[in-house]
């Protein structure tokens, strides 16, 4: 059962990360610097835990805060790259923010031993829930309580006059300056909300993982983070779930069968996925078409 | 001080290789507007498929080692070719986008697996010629490297403007609807692009391991950020511009190796693509034609 | 209301717009007219402030818009629909209209959160108009990439509606219709004077703008060559020439 919780984890954090990027893809911009946040929240809140004694509750509000104030530093500059270009200043920061990790020492002494994250070792016994007696199901609805909470927040934005505008603005960004749509405003918000969960989710992974080290925030975690809404769909917040279950259990099966080569499915499974539903499991027709059988009223 | 130009020099001609890397991610962008971000994973691919040669011939000669990356880099080409643009619909970018994510990672893995994570030494030439210019040294295998990148620019420039193929590709680079109407068939310009990309892929990543003498999967992803920041400090769609960027980050690297060591000399390079991004974002040179 | 003085805009050697002096009254329907390339679309860009004039100056109710961004520039009361339709594709009919609910009124009378997390039903009323007089209630939740052409027009032109703008820059709102669609967008025109709504008719299709504008304004390589009453436009040999020895549309 245990397996199945530790599953439960990992797809619930992923999920966080790929919504991350999701409400940034809303808008056109291609982000691959969510890695680079959720390293940040990471950090953030293992160092509020472990070396301030800090309950997680707290560390991981401040985890996402360091996430949404870096995001909206990168919103920015990032508005004056248009198209591919944000993609590769992106993924320039992110491997920056990694790299930075790399390098980055910070340790006390705790008794006779010292503590804290120490460059390339990482940053070792973030043990705030084994320390604390929560058993790996606790963790597991923890982590899931943030992630409902993020999904109805996220989906709200969708029903609302704010999404309608993120879209707009992901759509022509011309007509919807002449319509009186603030460009700065969106695009640099969803950025930094998009931050924000991946702070978030980072400080959750640290703490569920009990060590992180420069190697956990690469380039394959930003593509999972755009992977995600991308292989989803955007119509919509349950297509990133759909996708993050999609892989995850992929990923999973692929073990089974092809051991070691599993990881080879995850490329593979791109690759494939965009061949054969170019804009998502969850595009805008399937998603009418569930809608449909559901008889559900759409838009307004 | 002349340590410090020793090292800037010989980062220049290395960074003939990262030009090499700039111009395949360019000419792409510049025909399609599509970054293909496998291209130096594939790279790196082709050049451990040179090493193919040798189960096949121990003992051959490294220039036939060279040949066979440059050719597996063609044909690796193409197949990414295949997997990513060819039945994708071009007007779904981020599709593509990430299906050559995906082809990235597929690339990356399949090496691991292959070499089982172990770096494989690389056939190197003249690595024992030194040649003396007044006070500096110029080692013999770089400037073969950085003699084979500029003879493969030249190349690839001959075929882009003094052939009929090179005008078919710039015409689709600009018009492709027109260049259409006109009897280009605009798939096969995509797909021989991709070729010759990889060929030059190939050649650049034996380039890599025979300066380096040694080939390593952890090589891929770096590649691909420099490979990335040399195209935008160039312009993307610029050949001339990544062919400078490329040279100019190879010596900017080995500058800041010198300064600041080796773990940290990549976040200086991503500096300069920052100082670029701001205050030059259109890169050295204007795009050619169609480009952006 | 709006004023262009010595306005140009030169792109390189090319002079879109040379020198161009032009006066819109309040509440009056001026007519854009002249041959392709002529630098008609060029005009409701200065106007709308996509990009700066070269040299000469833009008034709008008497204020210099120099320096002014777009977005800013509807919250004065400009709007403009586009030649190439640009309709949020994705999103619906509805949604189409709610972004566009930008203007300083609609700004002032909600809070923050109720105007932008807040559900649709506090202006279901205002839009429920919007789409009765563009003929488009029963489509409301359709996609707009969906609709058929001419009904993408009439969004095209509510959309810009929804700004509740004073001043409306119609560029070629008739391209591509039929005769009877062309005596709808006439009809939809005139109510709209009746609604305060100055506009300013970049057309091609001579019915549309002889049978609805006070003035026209008649355009050639950037430079005015004639304006007055569409009787006199009509009978001036000078326009005649300008179109090549034909009528246009």
């Amino acid at each position: 059962m245990d397996f199945y919780y530790g599953m439960a984890q990992i797809v619930g954090v992923h999920t966080l990360l790929g919504l991350s990027a999701y409400i940034v893809l809303l808008t056109g911009q291609v982000s691959l610097a969510q890695a680079g946040f959720f390293a940040i929240g990471a950090y953030a809140a293992g160092m509020l835990t472990v070396l301030a004694g800090w309950h997680l509750v707290p560390a991981l509000g401040v985890g996402g805060l360091a996430g949404a104030v870096t995001a909206c530093a990168v919103g920015f500059p990032a508005l004056r790259v248009k198209g591919l270009m944000l993609v590769i200043a992106t993924l320039a920061f992110g491997e920056g923010v990694r790299i930075f990790f790399f390098n980055f020492d910070y340790q006390i002494a705790r008794g006779d031993i010292t503590i804290g994250p120490l460059g390339g070792e990482g940053f070792r016994q973030i043990r705030f829930f084994p320390e604390n007696g929560w058993t790996t199901a606790e963790v597991m609805f923890f982590i899931w309580v943030f992630v409902i909470i993020v999904m109805l927040v996220l989906w709200w934005f969708d029903r609302s006059r704010y999404g309608a505008v993120l879209r707009a603005v992901g759509e022509d960004e011309v007509a919807a300056q002449s319509v009186g749509i603030n460009l700065t405003a969106v695009k640099v918000s969803s950025m930094t909300i998009g931050g924000a969960i991946a702070g978030l989710g980072g400080g959750l992974y640290a703490h569920y993982t009990t060590h992180i080290e420069h190697s956990s925030f690469n380039v394959l975690v930003a593509t999972f983070a755009i992977a995600y809404p991308i292989v989803g769909g955007l119509s919509n917040v349950l297509g990133t779930l759909l996708a993050v279950i999609f892989v995850q259990v992929f990923l999973v099966e692929g073990l089974r069968f092809l051991g070691d080569w599993r990881n080879l499915l995850f490329g593979a499974l791109i690759v494939l996925a965009m061949n054969l539903r170019p804009h998502g499991l969850l595009d805008a027709q399937a998603l009418a078409r569930v809608r449909r059988l559901f008889g559900k009223d759409r838009g307004a | 001080m002349l340590d410090f130009l020793q090292a800037v020099l010989d980062g220049m001609l290395f960074g003939a290789t990262y030009a090499l890397i700039g111009i395949g991610f360019t000419l792409v962008f510049g025909v399609m507007h599509k970054i293909n971000m496998a291209y130096a994973a594939a790279s790196i691919g082709g050049a451990y498929c040179g090493l193919l040669i040798l189960q096949v011939m121990a003992g051959a000669s490294p220039w036939l080692v060279f040949l066979c990356a440059f050719a597996s880099g063609g044909l690796i080409g193409y197949l990414v070719y295949l997997a990513c643009f060819h039945f994708i619909p071009l007007s779904s970018p981020l599709a593509t986008l990430m299906s050559t994510v995906g082809m990235l990672l597929l690339i990356d893995e399949i090496i691991v697996h292959a070499t089982e994570g172990r770096a494989l030494g690389y056939p190197a030439v003249f690595d024992d010629v030194m040649l003396r210019a007044g006070e500096f040294s110029l080692r013999g295998d770089l400037l073969l490297v950085f003699g084979v990148s500029v003879l493969c620019m030249a190349v690839l420039l001959f075929l882009l403007y003094k052939t009929r193929l090179g005008l078919a590709t710039r015409a689709v680079s600009q018009q492709p609807v027109a260049a259409q109407l006109c009897g280009i068939r605009v798939t096969r310009v995509n797909a021989v692009t991709f070729v010759i990309t990889g060929l030059l892929g190939g050649i650049a990543g034996a380039m890599i391991g025979a300066s380096v003498g040694a080939l390593s999967p952890l090589l891929t992803v770096p590649l691909t950020v420099k490979g990335l920041i040399v195209t935008v400090i160039g312009g993307l769609g610029s050949i001339p511009g990544a062919i400078v960027a490329g040279l100019l980050v190879g010596a900017f690297e080995n500058a800041f190796q010198v300064l600041r060591g080796v773990t940290e000399r990549d976040l200086y390079v991503m500096l300069l693509l920052f100082a670029f991004l701001i205050f030059r974002p259109g890169g050295l040179f204007a795009p050619k034609g169609g480009g952006g | 209301m709006l004023e262009l003085q010595q306005a140009s805009r030169h792109f390189g050697g090319v002079r879109a717009v040379d020198a161009l002096d032009l006066k819109v009254g309040e509440s009056e329907i001026v007519g854009l007219i002249g041959p392709n390339g002529s630098g008609k679309s060029t005009t409701v860009n200065l106007v709308t402030g996509l990009f700066p004039p070269t040299s000469g100056r833009i008034l709008y109710r008497g204020q210099d818009l120099a320096g002014v961004p777009v977005h800013r520039r509807l919250g004065l009361g400009i709007a403009r629909t586009f030649q190439s339709i640009r309709l949020f594709g994705h999103l619906t009919v509805w949604q189409n209209l709610w972004v566009a609910q930008n203007s300083p009124e609609d700004r002032a009378r909600k809070g923050f959160f109720p105007r932008w997390l807040g559900g649709s039903a506090g202006v279901r009323g205002e839009i429920g108009e919007l789409l009765e007089f563009a003929g488009l209630a029963h489509k409301q939740d359709e996609l707009a990439a969906n609709l058929a052409f001419g009904e993408q027009r009439r969004l095209e032109v509510a959309r810009a509606l929804a700004t509740r703008p004073k001043l409306l820059l119609l560029d070629e709102p008739a391209a591509g219709m039929n005769a009877e669609e062309v005596g709808q967008l006439r009809e939809r025109i005139l109510k709209l004077r009746g609604r305060g709504v100055t506009i300013l008719l970049v057309e091609h299709v001579m019915e549309l703008v002889m049978g609805v504008t006070d003035r026209i304004a008649v355009l050639n390589f950037g430079q005015k060559i004639a304006e007055g009453t569409p009787a006199a436009i009509q009978a001036d040999p000078v326009v005649r020439r300008a179109y090549l020895g034909g009528e246009a549309a």
